[in-house]
């Protein structure tokens, strides 16, 4: 039992137990990992606009670097990188404990009724008091959508991967329910939540721009749940059960506590994530408020190898991505669809490259 | 040293390429005339979002403009930054392809005092923001009017519940109810614009129910919607919208309400581009023959009665006069 | 409604059922083989996007049907051949895996499609139904079940051969194995590799047919994101039917009827429940059968399990 504990001490925390010098080239092979994998999708890229009759050195000038033209522009990046970035980062945080959480998409939209609701049915708080609420509104419904399927798959046993998908769809249904029914704005044509209220806005960071305070929540977040994982107790704990649960339940964890813990707080960024889209952005409801945030999430945790304080990157590159293959599509013609692609080859090439780290590991 | 140079060598070439990126923005000539354009769906199916991309084209070829266009997925946070990017070009002309896209451009608009804002289905003229609206109600009561004459139930397939799909099923209703009072109509909405198998088979179970006069209009599934109408024989009539879609079910079809929204659009750019921008929101109707056109087929193995062709004429010389509103609730 | 009314009704719902059905008894029955070998593959959707756009694109070129199906599993089984290397060969995580393959999916059809077939508006000749002497003339009945195409009907056929390949063949009995007692199969000499890139292949082959039928048998064209989410619809009704492949011909066969419900009661105007009521509906019974049916018959042991060989 003592040795078991010992085992998964000593896997969890190598890094600290290993000499100095060994722990920096390792972080280097690290950071190598994820940049070969970028490089590696937009070569694909590029090869697939070229067999394709398109110009392929476009996805490197325009996708990654021309949507860069103003500061204008680099909001509008960062503008997509918050969501990305919240949800990756609380994503790394389930995957961390091995909790298969697909479901940040509705997660998200759950955050962004509850935001609504919120920011439209109270009049007359301070903006000091309004925005702070509509945030936490957002969270809170993110962190108990995502409870029900921790809670499912901790009483019940009920996979986390189906549990979650379907409350994907449930969570759309709902949205497209309220938003034709009964949250919708009489007086405008298309199917939308009444305004909310000015107080409940997310200040914005410069006025000229739509860029709001919300990345900066998201920086801060980041950084946090990294220290969280990497310092706390409880942190130790998560990623333990997401190792070895039985080693966990040997070593007196709390697996069941620590699953619901893991996979609301990935609910929570969500649903964070969803309140700063209608409060920070749309200012209403709509059917469509995220074009797969959610799932872009899952690619963004992925590339940061599970890590906090990568997402931030990760959201960024793939914000800048997301943004250029627009540009792409004004310039060029190209189909914005290609974006989809490139993430893909991204993950599997993390996928391919981390193995051969491991081979040439056990090589040398 | 090798490393600092190395590294100085990979920050002038990343700056070179950002460069080349930013230039081959600004390849266009300042003084070229530009239009850009908005969908929010893909312009690769035949529907709502290949009307936008043909009046756009439409703008290119008779006027000579430079063209670009994005697809945005019905994602309202994104409306606002493609507005920009395209203003911020120099772009004279943007046609936001949809009611969605107002609120998003009155916005730029304050900014872009210089650039005008075109709106389909949006009846707004505030400045530089100017709607344009194919009145489709006005199409649909004509076919209303046929189903109630020829049919004894008509079915209804819609994409999702918004207006430009309600105004149309709001004309069709008006106008079978002016011939019948008591004609049945039965109405059912698929939810998206891309599930033509959910399409098809909401059309199927209408005409099981009785329907046989069938018109579906819901963009990229629409085609499903036709097909059934295709597979149900000959005793199930609809009309073709849109686009022709005779070639999927031509036994079926008995005309065609095509709108040349590419013609319209074309001339009220041509009007800004000459110095003349409308001094109101536009509307195209049965006034425009230019612009919408409602014909009937002969070749078809059934076809509309002359009697019937000369009352639906009358009454839509009535509807172009103004004298009956089709789309009122 | 009156009876008459009520009896076509019904015959409309189960024909409009077994066609909505299709496409997810072909996923569903191959991700059963997938997933009893102890291989989760959640890239069904970008499979079955792969499945409907090969089939088109091939039916399209040479106008025939079967070539279009066979490509449309060929397809599927390509991408199989990826996801397999992936999480088999290399030994990823299969989650992971999967969610690439669903983005490369959807961006590889969507944007071969945009390139290739932007002014194509006209479609193909799809699969017709079959016309049987007597059955199909029956009242109701025949509407029912009988006026369907031939894709449809060889839906029983993949339920009954694909119960009979797992439970009355050694292949399917060790494929069992190898996703319940790896080590076993492995210490009797058989290959537990091989034996799962054999699931991986059929499950796909069968989740590009399942697309492929959206575009031959029933829509004649693609359009992108058509498969609207079944993919992800059918790794459901694998679990709600316990991995069994009669199961998940039913299962399908129930989330079909809801859909089938759902746009029927639409059109009738007296029905006064929001419609987007009975569309969660399939979603809610999936979890409810979670709970409830736990532990009866449950998953493989080593599902979502990469096997490393000592």
């Amino acid at each position: 039992m003592a040795e078991i504990n010992q085992g998964v001490r000593e896997t969890v925390n190598s890094q600290a137990t290993h000499a100095f010098t060994h722990t920096l080239s390792r972080a280097a092979i690290s950071a190598l990992t994820p940049i070969a994998a970028v490089l590696v999708a937009l070569a694909f890229g590029a090869a697939l606009l070229s067999l394709n009759g398109f110009n392929g050195s476009d996805v490197v000038t325009v996708m990654v670097f021309g949507s860069f033209q103003d500061m204008r522009s680099v909001g509008e990046i960062l503008l997509k990188a918050t969501p990305l970035i919240l949800i990756g980062a609380g994503l790394c945080v389930a995957f961390r404990c091995s909790i298969w959480n697909i479901g940040a998409e509705g997660q998200l939209y759950v955050g962004a009724i509850a935001a609504t609701l919120v920011g439209t049915s109270i009049d007359g708080l301070s903006v000091w008091v309004h925005a702070p609420l509509v945030m936490l509104a957002g969270a809170l419904a993110g962190a108990a959508w995502a409870g029900i399927a921790g809670y499912l798959k901790v009483r019940f046993q009920a996979s986390e991967i189906v549990t979650t998908i379907m409350l994907n769809y449930i969570a759309l249904i709902l949205t497209s329910y309220l938003v034709t029914g009964p949250m919708r704005d009489a007086s405008a044509a298309y199917p939308q939540s009444a305004r909310l209220v000015r107080e409940a806005w997310t200040p914005r960071l410069v006025t000229d721009l739509r860029l709001h305070i919300g990345i900066l929540v998201a920086l801060v977040l980041a950084v946090g749940l990294y220290i969280f994982l990497r310092r706390s107790s409880r942190g130790f704990a998560l990623r333990v059960v997401g190792l070895n649960p039985h080693a966990a339940r040997y070593a007196g964890m709390n697996v069941a506590r620590n699953v619901m813990i893991a996979i609301c707080i990935s609910g929570a960024m969500a649903g964070l994530a969803g309140a700063f889209e209608v409060a920070g952005v749309t200012r209403r409801l709509y059917q469509n408020i995220s074009p797969g945030y959610g799932f872009e999430g899952i690619a963004v945790a992925l590339l940061a190898g599970n890590n906090p304080l990568a997402a931030i990157l990760s959201g960024g590159l793939f914000a800048t991505l997301r943004s250029g293959s627009e540009v792409l599509q004004i310039t060029s013609q190209v189909p914005q669809v290609l974006v989809l692609v490139i993430q893909g080859i991204v993950i599997l090439s993390v996928v391919a490259f981390a193995k051969l780290r491991d081979v040439l590991r056990i090589v040398a | 040293m090798i490393t600092e140079i190395s590294r100085r060598l990979l920050l002038a070439s990343t700056l070179g390429m950002a460069l080349t990126g930013m230039l081959r923005l600004d390849v266009a000539h300042a003084e070229d005339f530009k239009m850009g354009l908005l969908v929010p769906g893909s312009v690769s199916e035949e529907g709502w979002n290949r009307i936008g991309y043909n009046a756009l084209k439409g703008v290119e070829e008779q006027l000579g403009a430079k063209i670009s266009y994005v697809e945005l997925q019905q994602n309202p946070a994104s409306f606002e930054k493609a507005f920009r990017d395209y203003a911020s070009q120099g772009y004279k002309v943007i046609l936001g392809h949809g009611f969605e896209f107002q609120d998003a451009a009155r916005d730029v608009a304050l900014d872009y005092p210089d650039t005008y804002f075109l709106i389909s289905s949006s009846a707004i003229h505030e400045g530089n923001v100017i709607g344009l609206n194919t009145d489709t109600s006005q199409p649909f009561y004509l076919m209303g009017v046929i189903a109630a004459k020829m049919g004894g139930k008509a079915g209804l397939v819609g994409g999702m519940e918004i207006p430009p799909i309600q105004q149309a099923f709001t004309g069709f209703k008006n106008g079978a109810k002016s011939i019948n009072p008591d004609f049945p109509i039965s109405e059912a909405y698929i939810g998206n614009f891309t599930d033509t198998t959910a399409a098809k088979e909401a059309a199927l179970s209408m005409i099981s129910q009785g329907a046989d006069f069938v018109v579906p209009n819901a963009s990229g599934a629409t085609v499903g919607g036709y097909q059934a109408i295709a597979e149900s024989g000959p005793d199930v009539r609809s009309f073709s919208i849109f686009s022709d879609f005779t070639e999927v079910a031509p036994n079926n079809i008995l005309g065609l309400y095509v709108a040349d929204y590419a013609q319209g659009v074309v001339e009220v750019v041509r009007a800004i581009k000459d110095g003349h921008p409308p001094a109101a929101n536009v509307v195209f109707g049965l006034k425009d023959p230019k612009v919408i056109s409602f014909t009937f087929r002969d070749d078809g193995p059934v076809t509309v009665p002359q009697d019937i062709r000369a009352e639906v004429k009358a009454i839509s010389d009535k509807i172009a006069a103004g004298e009956i509103k089709t789309g009122a609730e | 409604m009156d009876d008459m009314m009520l009896l076509t009704f019904l015959a409309t719902l189960v024909g409009a059922a077994w066609r909505l059905a299709t496409p997810l008894i072909f996923a569903s029955i191959g991700e059963v083989f997938s997933e009893r070998a102890g291989v989760l593959n959640i890239g069904l959707e970008g499979t079955m996007l792969v499945g409907a756009f090969c089939g088109f694109a091939a039916a399209s070129a040479t106008g025939n049907i079967p070539l279009g199906l066979l490509a449309g599993v060929a397809g599927g089984m390509l991408f199989g051949l990826v996801f397999a290397f992936f999480t088999i060969t290399i030994k990823a995580d299969q989650i992971v895996v999967g969610a690439a393959l669903n983005l490369l999916g959807m961006g590889l059809t969507a944007f071969l499609f945009r390139t290739y077939y932007v002014s194509t508006g006209k479609g193909i000749d799809i699969a017709q139904p079959v016309h049987i002497p007597w059955l199909s003339d029956l009242p109701f009945l025949g509407e029912a079940f009988f006026r369907q195409n031939l894709i449809v009907y060889s839906t029983i056929l993949a339920a009954i051969l694909a119960t009979l390949v797992l439970y009355r063949t050694s292949f399917g009995l060790t494929l069992r194995a190898v996703g319940e007692h790896p080590k076993a199969v492995d210490v009797a000499g058989r290959s537990v590799p091989g034996y799962r890139y054999a699931a991986v292949l059929v499950g796909t082959g069968f989740a590009g047919l399942g697309g492929a039928f959206l575009t031959l048998g029933h829509s004649n064209q693609f359009v992108e994101g058509m498969t609207s989410g079944r993919g992800f619809i059918a790794l459901a009704v694998v679990v709600f039917a316990r991995w069994s492949p009669i199961g998940a011909f039913f299962v399908s066969l129930l989330f079909g009827l809801f859909y089938a419900l759902q746009l029927m009661l639409q059109a009738q105007a007296s029905i006064v429940v929001p419609y987007q009521v009975l569309q969660a509906l399939p979603y809610i019974m999936t979890i409810i059968t979670l709970v409830v049916f736990r532990g009866k018959g449950a998953a493989p042991s080593k599902l979502g399990q990469p096997y490393e060989m000592r």
